[in-house]
């Protein structure tokens, strides 16, 4: 395995590769709106999706310069994302849509699956290949590089692995990393550093 | 390496053992009934729903299945290091939102059985039951595990109810898949348990051939409209079991009776050549039941395979789809030798098995 590139976003800003691309500036909006902007990014849709989506969106875009001219993206990636309570924050939110509003949001509802932040990336870049998500207690490193092996020798030649956390508004993050079948190399320790200094930033 | 799928325990409307499910089956049962004041607006609703579930009812039906997998499966098995438990569902225990819904499945699952290793969740939308057993089974090839127990699960709750009625994706009947007639989803709940094993064995097992998923990446919450995802996930399936289209003589589809899910399906399997293969979907007797749906409908699939009898695919009676299925309209005995499970769900995804009888 190989790390070929990786992503996080959260409050502070959006990073690849360990740099700061962008950081937070307008504490009036949502951050994930602000970087958004400040990205100057053109998915319109991005203001449809909830917040598990729209960092995944992020954290995505500073990685798109790795996906090219690879053809195998299209159906030997497998995407391996987890989390840790799911679409809780959407979920609290279409809770409130019946029960204070009186009406039962449909386009809140569409996001209460944690698996819909998978199948925005794979509308968004024509990926076809496999998607699973996990319910995690923690971001765990071992389970990663468990479920990376598997799809390897299942016959996939990339993995994108992702972790993001939104118990709470504003305390969103997402990790992103791709990941080749290429070299025998263990990467544990390496994938534990790096979202370690994220975290650390 | 052979891999083999052992039925574990299962527990819907129609009863609470592999057994009394077949009998239902064989007499085209539906756990499907009008329940009043289910609805949003407080209307009466068709849904497939427990009748003795009434109070924590997550942790109920769920407490349950661990008890009858301790009857059905030897402890020792369900204790071991080299047993682990993957547990598919869509969204646990509702009731418990606000602290963590999630939380009560592994402290529910860790007391019962004492196994040493953290039970795996897996949640993938309507995919995950089906998702769940082909990671199982990868487990097994790895050699990581010994036996992996699957278990499938989700309940009835306002949550998904109002859910699924503000998309207007509920039938005012019971479902009807395939059918010219369909007009959307009935409701389930239901849990389901399987044991995916290195050894055969005395019991009764079907061989796992192998498995696969794939992302329609056209839609969120539509089906694709040319069944891309299906064809592509039947396809890796195949590749990946070494064996040919020609070998699957039944196959156990999604079959959610919307009119766009059972159209994608129809498109999809007659691209592939399926379209003169017996069909069914089992959500006329189960209704959709989420997280459990892969795992019920396995289960019931290896009874096809078990008894050799496939089963009516209920509520259908004239096909409503614009390209050609061979859905069963009666019981039919027959030989089977390879099965095809397809699922597929929001967020684009679809999942495949294939597996075949031993002997």
């Amino acid at each position: 395995m190989k790390i070929v590139a990786h992503s996080y976003v959260n409050s502070k800003g959006v990073f690849l590769n360990g740099d700061c691309v962008q950081t937070r500036v307008d504490l009036e909006v949502h951050f994930l709106n602000d970087l958004y902007r400040k990205l100057e990014l053109n998915y319109p849709k991005f203001y449809k999706m909830d917040t598990l989506s729209k960092s995944a969106l992020l954290a995505d875009f500073v990685l798109t310069p790795y996906y090219t001219e690879k053809p195998e993206l299209e159906d030997q990636l497998q995407l391996i994302f987890a989390n840790d309570e799911s679409s809780k924050q959407t979920d609290l939110k279409f809770i409130d849509s019946y029960e204070l509003k009186e009406n039962a949001s449909p386009s809140l509802f569409v996001y209460t699956l944690p698996n819909i932040v998978t199948g925005e990336l794979a509308i968004k870049h024509k990926w076809y290949g496999e998607n699973t998500f996990f319910i995690l207690p923690d971001f765990q490193t071992k389970f990663y590089v468990e479920q990376m092996e598997m799809s390897f020798a299942r016959g996939n030649k990339y993995c994108l692995c992702g972790w993001m956390s939104n118990k709470t508004e504003e305390n969103e993050e997402c990790f992103l990393f791709l990941v080749s079948q290429s070299e025998n190399k263990n990467v544990t320790n390496e994938i534990e550093n790096i979202l370690n200094t994220y975290r650390n930033e | 390496m052979k891999i083999y799928l052992k039925y574990g325990a299962l527990i819907s409307p129609l009863g609470n053992d592999i057994g009394s499910h077949f009998n239902a089956l064989l007499h085209h049962e539906s756990g499907i009934q009008l329940q009043k004041e289910e609805g949003f607006d407080g209307a009466a609703l068709y849904l497939s729903k427990i009748p003795w579930l009434t109070e924590n009812r997550y942790n109920t039906l769920l407490s349950k299945i661990c008890d009858d997998l301790l009857v059905n499966v030897s402890t020792a098995l369900l204790q071991s290091p080299k047993t682990a438990i993957i547990l598919s569902t869509t969204k646990a225990n509702m009731e418990e939102v606000d602290a963590d819904s999630f939380a009560s499945s592994r402290r529910i699952i860790s007391e019962k059985f004492q196994n040493p290793n953290e039970t795996i969740i897996l949640s993938n939308a309507c995919i995950s039951g089906v998702l769940a057993i082909n990671l199982a089974a990868d487990y097994i090839q790895m050699g990581t595990f010994d036996e992996v127990v699957v278990i499938g699960i989700d309940v009835l709750n306002d949550f998904v109810i109002n859910g699924f009625q503000s998309l207007r994706a509920l039938s005012d009947e019971p479902c009807l898949p395939f059918d010219e007639n369909r007009k959307g989803v009935s409701l389930g709940e239901a849990c389901g348990a399987i044991v995916v094993s290195n050894k055969g064995g005395a019991d009764f097992s079907v061989e796992y051939l192998g498995g696969a998923s794939s992302n329609d990446a056209n839609h969120i919450s539509g089906p694709s409209r040319t069944g891309e995802g299906l064809v592509r996930v039947v396809n890796k399936t195949l590749d990946r079991s070494n064996s040919k289209k020609e070998e699957i003589n039944y196959i156990s589809a999604h079959g959610t009776a919307t009119l766009f899910n059972d159209e994608m399906e129809a498109i999809g399997f007659n691209r592939l050549g399926l379209e003169n293969v017996p069909i069914n979907s089992f959500k006329g007797n189960f209704g959709h039941t989420l997280g459990a749906a892969g795992i019920v409908e396995v289960l019931m699939c290896m009874v096809s395979m078990e008894k050799n009898t496939l089963f009516k695919s209920v509520g259908f009676e004239k096909l409503g789809t614009t390209v050609p299925l061979t859905v069963l309209s009666e019981n039919l005995d027959l030989d089977l030798h390879v099965v095809l499970k397809t699922a597929s769900g929001f967020g684009g995804g679809n999942a495949a098995l294939l597996m075949r009888k031993i002997g």
